[in-house]
């Protein structure tokens, strides 16, 4: 079984990478088929299962693993073309997902839409209930107004149900009774129960979860019980694994549970690949990575080697967006790529963005109508896109297109062709740059001392300057920077998580509470953990955490603690010392002497997946290389000839000083003057910068 | 996008970095942000984002706004102005706090923390964080005092930009002062932490920026970014028509200080031949003897920030583009410079409200396309200063103000109205409450909060509607200082557009009788009792006989609307039913009706 096969299926394209025992990467790219996933998959596998000599039959069935990841989970919930879910809150309480948690962008633009709540109005149902903070019964449930009410719910044919009641997490039984009386009610029906899939305080975060777990449940229960089927009809027998939004990957039949795993589940291994290939190099594990595509530009990051997690996930535009309401892999989007459009705002300032040509018309040089200069047009103008090498020459670019519409826009400026290219790449780059910066300052993480990882068709094209800025020393590119999400997929641990809610404070720790809700925690992952040992993963770590605030505080950081048992008080102490640290390392100060509140407790296990070994991808070394050809390109002081590489010519330890630019098959890697590009025993471009600012 | 024969306009800079720098500055003030709305105690900073941050030159201008309130922030540089003019001896390490009104600040209960930054012994710029404290050491527990005769009857502890830290290290003698007079010291002084934590990260930043690129460059950049900022602003009142744009909104009755309410008039000048906008706001009454005089920070920025509400958003919002812009006060005027001792206790938000609503509605007199209706005003029961003792915590104290309103925002000409708006001086920037969160920190219980179907003005666009919230104690009393306006004069519809209904208070007593409160009032509630808060909803804009009958139905699909007054309000006869999504429009029966409608009005 020398095969490991991993595939991420995207909006437009679907990735496939397969490794083989010696850890050798074969990438495959097929464009996505919405209605049927394996069909793409089969495309894809169909181009790498050439390339190693096989049929795709073949390849599946010498396969060990099957790791995939797909957007289709948050493509269904920003098209909000997800199944028609009902919302059951607490009596007098059903405007939660309408109001969401305040807050919007521009100041002064009153001239925008509020968005339409996740669950429409006319599908939420008020329930007679009411407990209280502590747990206490308020108002008990009645239970004849909920049968009413779900008999109604069958009328209107509704296909999941999402429950979330104030308080459940103090005290679950009315939420408990309603799914029950849904059992009964409304049989094979979907639904989700907030205290059960996310047992935090807040209560619209909890509801939004909620709602989104159930308004998942039939689309991708369906979808991907058609590709296990798929599969297995294709000949593949063994474990299908999923990736999911906590950067790890579970098994299908796990995933199809709760959904919502779903959500993050391409993006989120971008940081996995990228910690893969950094630590192979040994490099700095602080990483950052950027995965540009044609319309946006993911940040992740890698903090110490562990993936940097967020609670604070908006799917679409923060506050006027979704929340996804739990923790999952960090990851920042920016609607910015080499469609942005670049124009000239009424006091003459130069603007790249929010506009987008997208992947239709595209840009001009593109030559299907578009007629906007994008960012793509620049790096053409520019010389860093050959446009008669684009995919191997079988996309020919108009270069005349290119350099008439940032022709147009140089004259607004008073610049030459040139110049207003390399303006526009700084603008973009200036985006990007901002959207970095956003992600490690909030998360305390400094850039300078951190190795870049540049993902991406597009994301070779600006990462050195990029890097000068940040004052990054050390830029990783891996060959197969095209597919990093799916690469990601190859290196991947089996990983679960398990949550409750507990309040308690430092100073009088209730450590009866916390140790039943710890040990509720571990029950649920030790029975995951069971199944998984004897689906023969044997390697299990668990670990746990719990988000805290100083009393008096209401936003909560996350920190790792200990042991699933608090026994004396100085555990006590230990987790007050960790957060203080935490607090620092964040905000820069602390409140020395102040209780510590504690809130959700999380569990989360980790199996690991016996990942290949990384293996030189290089046919041997070379002392110096050869340029393909030579063409001008333009760094801002004049066109210099250039020298064009052919990145499979390439051996290793091969020094490539800029100005030059490197040709993958998917990707380009443009060094600019400065800067130089080694090819590392790994097969990797590291790419050390010029100093800060000298770009 | 890009236009044809577009001037070319140069910078002694290249614009690249300047656009580069200004994504810096911005960048600066987000992380001041971030930092003070993750660290603070108090709901009311750390829940709601009551607060802002800003960048101002040394010589006093400001220079980058965020994205905080904009009452907040347009005075900051009447504010570092009075820190230069009454510190000598500025140094590096030095903070202040101020929040006198009478020296640029905008409230008393507005504690602005501001640290001048120092580059190689140069003072180059002045950070500032500004934060709505839970409370400020009123002679009541509320941070608003509307029958304040005086400062002194207002009680507030003033510092008249006073130094709160030497060589980044507390002087304790203010510190002590607060801890003595503000309630809950505690929480006090971890949202002053809070808040000099996230003036001194700017001050941190700023620094660097400066050195990475040197004195000159910043210095020049500065010039170029007003004069960008300047241009901007005056390309966008070259597009509006001149003329002379006058409105007045009546403040709510306030027993026995206004028995018939305070007109409040504004004249709005436009000269797009010079590329100016002045806002004339001498024509209104003396101070008065209360706690809702305007002070000169409040009464600038809440008539630019009706300005700015009608304008490209896109403008920069600084020193620059207000060279084109100015606003004209008179002393002694409760909409203008505030004579000593008349108290400003509410000067951010009331009276304030109504200049917002009555600038942006102004506008909308200049034709189609232009102007807001007004938003709701009023912090009604959701929005009330709570206090009282925490059983569960020992009976220890507690005081802070809610934020569970909804309050419907001005429909425009093209939008409905925001949801979340809040105020007029917010504008939906500020983030809700939690009930839960309220429930576990505070010893309360919610019975309700819902958003009011037919809660909004109606209109061709329609104002946002309100909500109805319904709370009361646990265990022990709970005492609720509501300071709400809306109540008689509620916001107005423009160009045809209706009125949004008016804002109410209730006490719910333990047998469910319910006693309507005034709009300004203390209310002391027993366990078992209840306070129900029903919301102001925005002005319309636009006749509703104009609404698309698409958007009147989605409306009463998603219950924004009532059929009564789809067919009533909007002339949109409807046939089906909801329950069973067969709610349709009947298109011939909508014409009569809208015809019958009319003729009515007619």
């Amino acid at each position: 079984m020398p095969y490991r096969i991993s595939v991420d299926t995207g909006g437009t394209f679907t990735d496939v990478v397969v490794t083989d025992e010696r850890g050798r990467f074969t990438v495959g790219k097929a464009l996505t088929d919405k209605r049927r996933a394996f069909a793409s998959i089969e495309a894809g596998l169909a181009v790498a299962a050439e390339e190693l000599g096989l049929g795709v039959a073949g390849l599946l069935a010498e396969s060990a693993m099957f790791v995939y990841g797909t957007t289709r989970g948050t493509n269904g919930i920003v098209e909000r073309k997800t199944a028609r879910t009902a919302f059951l809150t607490t009596q007098g309480f059903p405007d939660i997902l309408l109001l969401k948690e305040g807050g919007k962008a521009e100041p002064h633009n009153l001239r925008m839409e509020y968005p339409d709540p996740y669950v429409a109005r006319r599908l939420t149902f008020e329930v007679p209930e009411r407990i209280n903070a502590e747990g206490g019964v308020e108002t008990p449930l009645d239970e004849d107004a909920v049968r009413a009410l779900l008999a109604t719910l069958a009328e209107r044919q509704v296909e999941a149900v999402a429950v979330c009641l104030l308080w459940s997490i103090a005290n679950p039984a009315h939420e408990l009774r309603v799914g029950e009386l849904i059992e009964q009610a409304l049989p094979g029906v979907p639904y989700t129960l907030s205290h059960q899939l996310n047992p935090i305080l807040r209560e619209y975060r909890r509801a939004s979860s909620t709602a989104i777990d159930a308004s998942l449940k039939p689309l991708m229960q369906e979808y991907l019980t058609t590709l296990e089927a798929d599969l297995r009809a294709a000949g593949y027998r063994n474990d299908i694994l999923v990736s999911t939004s906590f950067g790890g990957v579970m098994h299908l039949h796990d995933v199809v549970q709760k959904p919502i795993y779903l959500v993050k589940s391409g993006p989120a291994m971008a940081p996995v690949a990228g910690l893969a290939y950094v630590s192979a190099e040994s490099l700095a594990e602080d990483i950052i990575v950027c995965d540009a595509g044609g319309t946006t530009f993911d940040v992740s990051l890698v903090r110490d080697g562990e993936v940097e997690f967020s609670r604070d996930t908006w799917l679409g535009p923060a506050w006027t967006g979704d929340n996804l309401g739990m923790a999952s892999v960090a990851v920042h989007s920016i609607g910015a790529g080499g469609g942005s459009i670049a124009w000239v705002d009424p006091g003459g300032l130069l603007r790249v963005g929010p506009h987008s040509a997208g992947s239709e018309p595209g840009p001009a040089c593109y030559g299907r109508g578009g007629d906007e200069p994008t960012v793509t047009d620049a790096a053409v103008v520019l010389g860093y896109i050959d446009p008669a090498h684009v995919l191997g020459g079988r996309m020919p670019l108009d270069e005349d297109a290119a350099k008439r519409v940032v022709g147009r826009l140089a004259e607004t400026l008073g610049e030459s062709v040139e110049r207003a290219a390399f303006a526009i790449m700084a603008v973009a780059n200036e985006n990007m740059i901002e959207a970095i910066k956003e992600l490690t300052i909030n998360e305390g993480i400094n850039p300078a001392e951190s190795t870049l990882v540049a993902g991406g068709g597009a994301g070779g094209l600006n990462i050195v300057p990029i890097a000068a800025e940040l004052g990054c020393r050390t830029v990783l590119v891996p060959r197969t920077a095209g597919a990093l999400s799916a690469s990601g997929m190859q290196f991947s641990d089996i990983v679960t998580e398990a949550g409750a809610s507990k309040l308690t404070a430092t100073d009088q720790f209730d450590f009866e509470g916390v140790n039943a809700a710890l040990a509720d925690i571990d029950a649920r992952l030790d029975t995951f953990g069971t199944r998984l040992t004897e689906r023969g993963f044997t390697d299990l770590r668990k670990r746990y955490f719990v988000e805290a605030r100083y009393r008096f505080q209401v936003w909560e950081l996350e920190i790792e603690v200990g042991a699933s048992r608090f026994e004396s008080p100085a555990d006590v102490e230990a987790l007050v010392e960790a957060f203080h640290q935490m607090h620092d390392r964040v905000f820069a100060i602390t409140d020395p002497g102040q209780a510590v509140e504690c809130l959700n407790w999380r569990g989360r296990l980790v199996a690991n997946v016996k990942a290949p070994t990384l293996e030189p991808s290089r046919a041997g070394r070379t002392e110096h290389a050869d340029p393909d050809r030579r063409r001008p390109a333009y760094f801002g002081q004049g066109l210099v000839e250039t020298p064009i590489y052919l990145g499979e010519h390439l051996g290793t330890d091969v020094v490539i000083d800029g100005p030059a630019i490197i040709e993958e098959p998917t990707s380009t890697l443009v060094v600019n003057p400065g800067a130089s590009a080694r090819v590392s025993a790994g097969g990797r471009y590291i790419l050390t910068p010029p100093a800060e600012g000298q770009v | 996008m890009n236009k044809p024969d577009q001037p070319v306009i140069t910078y002694d800079m290249d614009p690249v970095l300047m656009a580069v720098l200004a994504n810096r500055l911005n960048a600066i003030v987000r992380e001041m942000s971030n930092t003070l709305l993750r660290t603070a105690r108090s709901a009311v900073l750390a829940v709601v984002r009551d607060f802002s941050c800003s960048l101002v030159t040394a010589d006093n201008q400001l220079l980058c706004p965020g994205e905080g309130l904009p009452v907040h922030i347009f005075g900051s540089a009447l504010q570092s102005q009075s820190m230069c003019d009454t510190h000598k001896d500025l140094a590096p390490g030095d903070a202040f706090l101020h929040n006198d009104p009478y020296m640029g600040n905008t409230h008393p209960a507005d504690h602005m923390i501001m640290c001048p930054v120092f580059v190689d012994g140069v003072h180059l710029f002045t950070t500032c964080a500004k934060a709505h404290q839970a409370d400020c050491g009123n002679s009541i527990p509320s941070t608003y005092h509307a029958y304040a005769r005086d400062i002194y009857e207002e009680g507030a502890l003033i510092f008249p930009c006073v130094r709160v830290q030497k060589d980044y290290k507390d002087v304790d003698d203010i510190i002590r002062m607060c801890k003595r007079r503000i309630r809950v010291p505690e929480q006090w002084y971890g949202d002053y932490l809070a808040t000099v934590g996230a003036a001194r990260i700017g001050e941190r930043r700023l620094v660097e920026l400066t050195r990475r690129y040197g004195i000159e460059t910043i210095q020049q950049f500065v010039r170029d970014w007003f004069a960008y900022s300047e241009k901007r602003m005056e390309e966008a009142i070259r597009e509006l028509p001149a003329g002379r744009l006058e409105n007045v909104t009546v403040y709510d009755p306030l027993p026995p200080v206004l028995p018939d309410g305070l007109p409040i008039k504004v004249a709005v000048d436009i000269d797009p031949a010079a590329g100016r906008i002045e806002v004339d706001l001498t024509d209104n009454p003396d101070n008065l003897d209360f706690g809702l005089n305007e002070s000169v920070a409040c009464a600038t920025s809440n008539a630019l920030c009706g300005v700015f509400n009608c304008l490209d958003p896109d403008v920069p919002h600084n020193e620059g583009s207000f060279r084109r812009l100015s606003v004209k006060l008179r002393e002694g005027c409760v909409i203008g410079i505030p004579e000593f001792p008349h108290s400003c206790s509410m000067a951010t938000t009331n009276i304030g409200d109504r200049i917002v609503n009555a600038t942006q509605a102004a506008f909308a007199e200049i034709g189609e396309g232009h102007g807001l209706a007004e938003g709701a005003v009023g912090m009604g029961a959701g929005a009330a200063v709570i206090s009282g003792r925490d059983w569960r915590l020992g009976g220890s104290p507690y005081i802070n103000q809610e934020w569970l309103v909804v309050n419907g925002g001005p429909a425009t000409p093209e939008t409905d109205g925001w949801l979340n708006y809040g105020l007029p001086v917010a504008a939906g920037l500020m983030y809700r409450g939690s009930v839960e969160v309220d429930e576990s920190k505070y010893p309360m219980l919610f019975k309700s909060l819902r958003v009011v179907a037919g809660g909004g003005g109606a209109g061709r666009f329609r104002g946002a509607p309100g909500a109805e919230v319904i709370y009361g104690p646990r265990n022990d009393p709970m005492t609720v200082v509501v300071s709400c306006d809306g109540q008689v004069n509620p916001p107005r519809g423009v160009r045809g557009g209706h009125n949004g209904p008016a804002a109410a208070t209730y006490k719910v007593g333990a047998d469910g009788s319910e006693e309507k409160l005034p709009g300004v009032v203390e209310c002391r509630l027993g366990p078992g009792e209840w306070v129900r808060g029903v919301d102001a909803g925005g002005g319309g804009y636009g006749s509703p006989l104009e609404r698309d009958p698409a958007r009147v139905l989605k409306d009463v699909l998603e219950r924004w609307e009532t059929v009564e007054r789809a067919r009533d309000v909007y002339g949109v006869v409807l046939s089906g039913s909801a329950d069973d999504d067969s709610l349709a429009v009947d298109a011939a029966a909508t014409t009569a009706r809208r015809a019958e409608l009319a003729a009515t009005v007619a």
